[in-house]
């Protein structure tokens, strides 16, 4: 991984890349770049292999073969905000909504500032207000319903101050009235803060039109390009049909 | 009440005593929710059979002539405290490797086999040095009556560091605790603050196991978190309650069993369980339940 941080570069490019698990490939032949202020949709059937390009971005996993190069201003990195799937964090931790949301802050170690007790509680608010969850910062996380836990994991991203905004299934399992107040929070991400965005999902629909890019997964393989074209071609009508 | 009041005395006999079981009780809650939390209970049963084999160990050792520390009793103490700590942390380091390297494995059958393994190979090494069976059976028990005033002032320096390190690493410890992933991304080193947590931990469980033995420690690892879970709001919150629950549990398993002469271990743990059954009713009854 390269740690140089020119400001025009992508933040991430995968050249020729396998990617997998412990040495065995799952994907291979990956290109795939994230321009700064790009919004890049990462789609597939479940179990293609998105997370495993997720996984690898984030570097959780290091790639199989072939180049993976990190361009940000964190010691060379983005500074990325991970947004998991919100079924993966356990829910028996009795933690606050501000406390969940504080941990986007915790890059730094800042043991004096910690000790003096300083806290970035101005960046949590803001971020939580954002997401439009502030009136929930003292509820239980484990309390909240499927999307306002999702508005808090976003916000706890938003807290990190990313360079790029990685959100992995956010519109699963919610109801459709709080997926269309995410679509529009994610537009505004995009239009109004110009963040970089890269969303894994399992369908397309309604956010179809936020993608200025589109890595398609399937088979072992990921084909990636500008969503105008991925749009149009063939084997993406084929998966998720002409209504969507 | 009289009893109560003369416990409290400064000039009380067996002061030291009483305040390292408080001690203890305080401190083991706090590394103690790591284990409910991160759902490695049954951790909480094996770690201190496994401090206790180490024990056996060191006496083992030590009946075999090898003593690497001089000052006698002292010595002897002080090479048992070392076995129970390379053991413990010994283990935990075994335990998480195995979870990583084969995540698809039985955890639970591992660590089954572990408290067998650590029960069976504490009665071997005791069998096989006759000299130390004593004094090491009075030691597995928890044999606080006894604590010298070096060792208890050792053990309080020991155990207020780990609750000060608790505290003040506490957002680190959750934040590998409970997305462990985000922690990566954060570009925070999620094995070097895991590897300190589990010293921490190993530290803990010898010194209570040799302070009140393996049956109280595991009561005050897991029963305090559990009492406190369903009332606590924040981490903060579940760490200062659970600290309080065992401390005061230690405390009145002391009172009785000075008050009626019984052993303090099984008092402990019924001072816990019957605080459990309380706070358990009190969430019954309550109209409003946190949980």
């Amino acid at each position: 991984m390269s740690k140089s941080a020119p400001h025009h570069e992508p933040l991430v490019q995968f050249k020729s890349a396998s990617l997998g698990y412990a040495g065995r490939a799952v994907l291979t032949g990956v290109d795939l770049s994230v321009e700064r202020e790009a919004f890049v949709g990462v789609l597939g059937p479940n179990g293609a292999g998105k997370s495993t390009i997720l996984k690898t971005m984030l570097g959780l996993i290091p790639p199989v073969k072939g180049h993976l190069k990190l361009t940000g201003s964190s010691f060379g990195l983005p500074r990325f905000g991970y947004v998991p799937q919100k079924e993966k964090l356990d829910v028996i931790y009795p933690l606050t909504v501000r406390e969940v949301a504080a941990m986007g802050t915790y890059r730094r170690f800042e043991l004096f500032a910690r000790l003096r007790g300083r806290s970035h509680d101005d960046l949590v608010r803001r971020s939580l207000k954002e997401c439009g969850a502030l009136d929930l910062s003292e509820r239980r996380y484990s309390d909240l319903s499927g999307g306002q836990r999702q508005r808090v994991l976003i916000a706890r991203a938003l807290a990190a101050e990313p360079e790029l905004l990685v959100l992995d299934e956010p519109l699963a399992g919610i109801d459709v009235p709080t997926q269309k107040a995410l679509l529009k929070l994610f537009k505004d991400f995009k239009e109004q803060k110009g963040l970089t965005v890269l969303m894994v999902s399992h369908r397309l629909q309604a956010e179809r039109d936020l993608f200025t890019h589109i890595a398609w997964v399937q088979e072992g393989k990921a084909e990636f390009g500008p969503a105008e074209r991925m749009l149009a071609s063939r084997h993406i009508t084929e998966i998720f049909g002409d209504d969507q | 009440m009289s009893q109560l009041l003369s416990m409290l005395s400064p000039d009380f006999l067996l002061h030291h005593a009483l305040y390292g079981s408080v001690v203890v009780g305080f401190v083991c809650p706090l590394v103690g929710v790591y284990f409910v939390l991160r759902r490695l209970i049954f951790w909480g049963v094996a770690l201190p059979q496994v401090s206790a084999a180490g024990i056996a160990f060191a006496f083992m050792l030590q009946g075999f002539g090898l003593a690497l520390f001089a000052g006698g009793e002292a010595g002897e103490k002080h090479l048992a405290i070392l076995g129970s700590v390379v053991f413990t942390v010994g283990a935990i380091l075994a335990l998480t490797y195995m979870e990583h390297r084969f995540p698809q494995g039985l955890g639970e059958g591992r660590v089954g086999t572990l408290y067998a393994l650590a029960a069976a190979a504490a009665i071997l090494f005791v069998a096989w040095n006759a000299q130390g069976e004593t004094e090491m059976l009075s030691l597995l028990k928890g044999e606080i009556v006894t604590i010298s005033e070096s060792d208890f002032h050792a053990m309080l320096d020991i155990l207020l560091a780990v609750c000060a390190a608790m505290f003040l690493f506490q957002r680190e410890f959750l934040l590998v605790s409970y997305d462990r992933d985000m922690a990566v991304t954060l570009g925070r080193s999620a094995a070097v603050w895991d590897g300190l947590l589990y010293l921490l931990i190993g530290v803990t469980i010898s010194l209570g196991v040799m302070t009140v033995g393996p049956l109280v420690i595991f009561g005050l690892l897991v029963v305090p978190t559990m009492i406190a879970l369903p009332w606590a709001r924040g981490m903060t919150s579940l760490s200062v309650l659970s600290s309080l629950v065992g401390g005061l549990s230690a405390f009145a398993g002391f009172y009785f069993s000075y008050r009626f002469d019984l052993p303090l271990g099984p008092l402990i743990v019924l001072a816990l369980c019957a605080l459990l059954a309380g706070s358990s009713l009190l969430r019954a009854l309550a109209p409003h339940r946190t949980r």
